[in-house]
């Protein structure tokens, strides 16, 4: 499927970190996402109405930092370490405004045994966390990643 | 806003717990595969399968096009979410939805809403809860 080392539930361990270069969230990206999404609250599409609330403007879809986010680690693990997502909690803390800098920090919480035979479950925290080093998301994802065949 | 007319958003007084919403559907194509991709960057998927987070980010979209108006939302607080089957391009998905709690707060009130996405065979492919904060009703 990819170029990566293959790397197995078995080679990954609790405690492991991971740090993502960082993505300034531009314009672009929130009217792509709008559109794609279908997502056109005022929130992220209103200038005007925008300056009158609480953020001052436009700010990103919650789940634009998160699929942002997700591209990020991408870049720095190997494929099998964030394989199929199994289950997400997350919690938007802040805003992340159009020109924010991004970057996601991750490390292996846990690992178990998965549903079915030959996959395991590994658990990890992240946070997102802007250019002022505020931490704008944070949650906890579940990943299904293949066993070592035997 | 006059009195008779239907509100052009609706309040966190307007939310009422445990009616189901179902939203129209749209199918998943390879140009919303592809596109999310090089939005987020992220891994391609398995040839023919959509990425994870795409239904839960088409769903929000859905959301909005239900016959009543939109919900006034401030922030979108967290969620908690699971994913329980692959959806595949080509896959039509709608959803179905339902507010659980509502619990008034100084500014606005919090809403959480339960929410499934199904596939054109019925089947639900992802499902979790939703935490909403909502405006209250500008005093008239």
């Amino acid at each position: 499927m990819s170029g990566d080392p293959a790397v197995y539930f078995e080679d990954i361990q609790v405690g492991e970190e991971y740090a993502s270069p960082g993505r300034t969230v531009t314009e672009a990206d929130v009217v792509m996402f709008a559109g794609l999404s279908g997502d056109y609250n005022v929130l992220h599409t209103d200038a005007e109405y925008m300056k009158a609330s609480q953020f001052g403007e436009r700010i990103a879809h919650g789940l634009l930092g998160l699929s942002i986010q997700q591209g990020l680690l991408d870049r720095v693990v190997t494929a099998q370490v964030t394989g199929p997502l199994a289950a997400v909690k997350w919690k938007f803390k802040g805003p992340i405004k159009i020109g924010d800098t991004i970057h996601v920090e991750a490390r292996v919480t846990g690992k178990r045994d998965g549903e079915q035979p030959g996959w395991g479950v590994v658990t990890m925290a992240r946070r997102v966390v802007n250019q002022r080093s505020e931490v704008v998301q944070e949650g906890e994802t579940d990943h299904l990643v293949g066993r070592r065949p035997a | 806003m006059t009195a008779g007319q239907p509100p052009r958003r609706m309040y966190f007084e307007d939310v009422q717990t445990g009616v189901p919403l179902e939203t129209p559907a749209m199918t998943l194509t390879q140009t919303h595969a592809a596109l999310f991709a090089s939005l987020a960057s992220t891994r391609g998927a398995e040839p023919g399968t959509v990425p994870d987070l795409l239904p839960l980010c088409v769903s929000s979209g859905l959301g909005w096009r239900v016959p009543q108006p939109p919900l006034a939302v401030l922030a979108f607080m967290g969620f908690e979410w699971r994913f329980l089957k692959p959806t595949r391009v080509g896959d039509t998905i709608h959803s179905v939805s339902k507010t659980v709690t509502k619990r008034s707060m100084k500014e606005g009130g919090v809403v959480i809403e339960e929410r499934s996405i199904l596939n054109q065979h019925g089947e639900v492919v992802q499902s979790g809860r939703l935490t909403l904060l909502v405006a209250k009703r500008p005093a008239a």
